[in-house]
C-alpha cells in the first residue's frame, strides 16, 4: 500500500512539475510584444471619410472576396445634429492587426499568425481547419469563413496582392478623399508616424489589451446621442 | 427561435453538446477511479456502476470529438490539429490533454476488466497477458495521472470559453471552475443512471458513496454560480449588462431559473437529502435524480454558450 502511494505521488508530482516548468518557461516571453522588422499600420481619418464605399469595393476586387462576405465595411451611424447641420459618422470595420492578437493566441494549429517581417496578422488558409475559434475570439468581429476556401479570412493589408507588387493597399489607393494613410510605425520619418504624432487619435477597444494598429481620427465632437 | 440566433453568435449547439459530453466523460472517469479505490476495492469489474462509468467515459468522449470534427468547416482536415500545435491556444492544449486522456482511459479500463481479458486471452492470445501484467505494474502512476487528466479535461471545457476576450460573460475566471464542478456532477449522474440501467443494485454502497459526494458538490456549484454572476454585476459595464441579459426575462432567463436552478440543482439536492434520510433507495428515485442532474448540466452548457455570446465587450 505504501509503495502504491509512493508511486502515485511520484507520477503525479512529475506531471505537475513538468507542466509548471513548461508554463514558467513560457511566462517571460508573454510580456514582450513580437519583434518584427516592419510594423504596418493604418490611419482612418473619419473627418475626411464620406462613406462612399470605394474602399470596400476596391478591396473586394483586388483580393477576390466573394459577394456574401467582406474583409472591409464602412459602418454608417446617424444622422446626428439638427437640420440643416446634420452629419453621419463612418467607422471602418476591418482587421485591426493587433500586436497581441486574440485570434493568433487561440488558433490551435497556428494558421492565424503575425507575419514576422511586416507585423501583419495573417491566415495560412492551408493550416486552417475551420474550428472558428478565431472568429469567436476576435473582439472586433471582423473574421469570417471564406465560402470558397472554407478557411478563416480577413483583411491582410493586401499582403498577397498590392503589397507584393510594391503598391499601397487597395482601399488606400481607392479612397477619393485621402482619408486612409498606410505606413510603417518602425520608420520614424514615415508620413503615418508624423500624422499620429501631430493629432489626437483613438483605437477601438484598447482596454482589452490587444494593441490594435488601426488608428482613427474622430469625426465630430460630442459623444452623447439623444 | 430568436433565442438561438443573435448578432454575434459564432458557436452554436453542437459546441454545447461537445462541452457537455467531454464533461460527462471526465466526471465518469473521475468517479470510476474513486469508486474503485475508495468504495468497491475488490472485484471492481462486477460493480454495475464502475462498468457503467467504463462504458460511458469512452463513448461520450468519442461522441464529443465526433461532433467537434463534423462541426469544422473542413472536417476532413481535422488531422492538422493533431500535427500542428500552438502552446498559447487553449484548444491546442485541450487536444493534447484529450489525446493522452483517451489513451490512459483505455489502459485503466483494461485494468479494471482484466479478469475478463485474461480469461479470454488465455485461450486466444496468451501474449496479451504480458500487457495486462505490465499495466497492473504501473497502475498507481496510471491512476494518478488519469485523475489529474480527467480534472484537467473538465476544467478545459471552461477555459475554452473563458479565453474569448470579446464576450465579457465568457471571459470570466470562475467559468472553468463552474464547468469542472458541473462536469463532475454530470459524470456522477451518468454513472448512477447507467449503473441502475445495467442492473446495479440501487441500494448499494456505490450509490450511497456517490450521493454522499454529490450533496456537497451541488452546494458548492450553487455558490460558484452565485459568484460567477456576482462577479459580472460588480465588474459593471458590459459585464453587468451581460449578466442582466442572461438572467432577465425571456427564454434563457426561464432556462436558468427553472431549468438549471430548480430541475438541475434543487431537485437533485432535495432527492439526495431525502434518500440519505430514508432507509432504502429505489430504482426510480436514483434514475430520476440522475436524469434531472444530467438535464440540468446539459441546459447549463447551452445557457452559458448562448447567453455568453449575446453581449459583447
Amino acid at each position: 500500500m505504501d509503495n502504491i502511494r509512493r508511486q502515485f505521488i511520484k507520477g503525479g508530482t512529475a506531471l505537475v512539475a513538468a507542466t509548471s516548468l513548461y508554463l514558467l518557461h513560457d511566462a517571460g516571453a508573454q510580456e514582450e510584444l513580437p519583434q518584427t522588422k516592419k510594423r504596418y499600420a493604418l490611419l482612418h481619418d473619419e473627418t475626411k471619410c464620406i462613406g462612399c464605399n470605394a474602399c470596400a469595393e476596391a478591396c473586394r476586387l483586388t483580393n477576390q472576396v466573394p459577394q456574401e462576405v467582406a474583409r472591409l465595411r464602412i459602418e454608417r451611424t446617424g444622422p446626428y445634429g439638427e437640420f440643416p447641420d446634420q452629419y453621419y459618422r463612418f467607422t471602418r470595420v476591418s482587421c485591426q492587426h493587433c500586436e497581441e492578437a486574440p485570434c493568433v493566441n487561440v488558433c490551435p494549429t497556428g494558421a492565424a499568425n503575425i507575419d514576422r517581417s511586416t507585423g501583419i496578422v495573417s491566415v495560412n488558409s492551408w493550416k486552417c481547419v475551420g474550428c472558428q475559434y478565431c472568429i469567436a475570439a476576435c473582439p472586433y468581429h471582423i473574421r469570417f469563413i471564406n465560402p470558397v476556401t472554407h478557411a478563416a479570412d480577413k483583411c491582410d493589408f493586401c499582403k498577397e496582392t498590392n503589397l507584393r507588387e510594391g503598391k499601397q493597399p487597395a482601399c488606400v489607393m481607392a479612397c477619393p478623399t485621402g482619408a486612409l494613410m498606410f505606413g510603417d510605425l518602425e520608420d520614424p520619418h514615415s508620413k503615418i508616424v508624423a500624422a499620429l504624432n501631430s493629432q489626437p487619435v483613438y483605437r477601438a477597444k484598447e482596454d482589452l489589451g490587444t494593441h490594435p494598429k488601426l488608428f482613427r481620427i474622430r469625426a465630430k465632437a460630442g459623444e452623447v446621442s439623444l | 427561435m430568436s433565442a438561438f440566433h443573435s448578432e454575434y453568435l459564432v458557436w452554436h449547439w453542437p459546441i454545447a453538446f461537445y462541452l457537455f459530453l467531454a464533461g460527462v466523460s471526465a466526471g465518469a472517469m473521475f468517479f470510476a477511479v474513486l469508486l474503485k479505490h475508495l468504495c468497491v476495492k475488490d472485484s471492481p469489474h462486477l460493480s454495475g456502476y464502475i462498468r457503467a462509468a467504463c462504458l460511458i467515459a469512452p463513448v461520450t468522449v468519442m461522441a464529443g470529438l465526433g461532433i467537434l470534427v463534423t462541426d469544422l468547416t473542413k472536417p476532413l482536415e481535422f488531422w492538422k490539429i493533431l500535427v500542428f500545435y500552438n502552446p498559447t491556444s487553449v484548444m491546442s492544449v485541450g487536444v493534447m490533454i484529450l489525446l493522452v486522456y483517451t489513451v490512459l482511459m483505455f489502459m485503466w479500463i483494461a485494468l479494471v476488466m482484466r479478469p475478463y481479458i485474461d480469461e479470454w486471452s488465455e485461450m486466444h492470445l496468451p501474449w496479451l497477458q504480458k500487457i495486462t501484467q505490465w499495466l497492473s505494474n504501473i497502475e498507481p502512476t496510471l491512476t494518478g495521472i488519469l485523475v489529474i487528466l480527467s480534472l484537467s479535461l473538465g476544467a478545459y471545457t471552461g477555459f475554452l470559453l473563458s479565453a474569448l476576450p470579446g464576450y465579457p460573460m465568457l471571459n470570466n475566471p470562475v467559468l472553468p471552475i463552474l464547468f469542472l464542478l458541473s462536469g463532475l456532477s454530470s459524470g456522477a449522474a451518468s454513472s448512477l443512471l447507467g449503473g441502475v440501467l445495467l442492473h446495479g443494485n440501487p441500494d448499494s454502497r456505490e450509490v450511497k458513496f456517490i450521493h454522499k459526494i454529490e450533496i456537497p458538490l451541488i452546494l458548492v456549484e450553487i455558490v460558484v454560480i452565485f459568484t460567477f454572476f456576482m462577479g459580472l454585476v460588480l465588474t459593471g459595464g458590459q459585464s453587468k449588462i451581460a449578466a442582466m441579459n442572461a438572467l432577465g426575462f425571456g427564454f434563457w432567463g426561464a432556462v436558468f431559473w427553472f431549468g438549471i436552478l430548480v430541475i438541475g440543482l434543487s431537485v437533485p439536492l432535495a432527492m439526495n437529502l431525502f434518500m440519505t434520510a430514508t432507509a432504502k433507495r429505489r430504482w426510480a428515485y436514483v434514475a430520476a435524480t440522475a436524469s434531472c442532474s444530467l438535464l440540468g448540466v446539459l441546459m447549463l452548457r447551452h445557457f452559458i454558450l448562448y447567453t455568453g455570446q449575446l453581449t459583447i465587450a
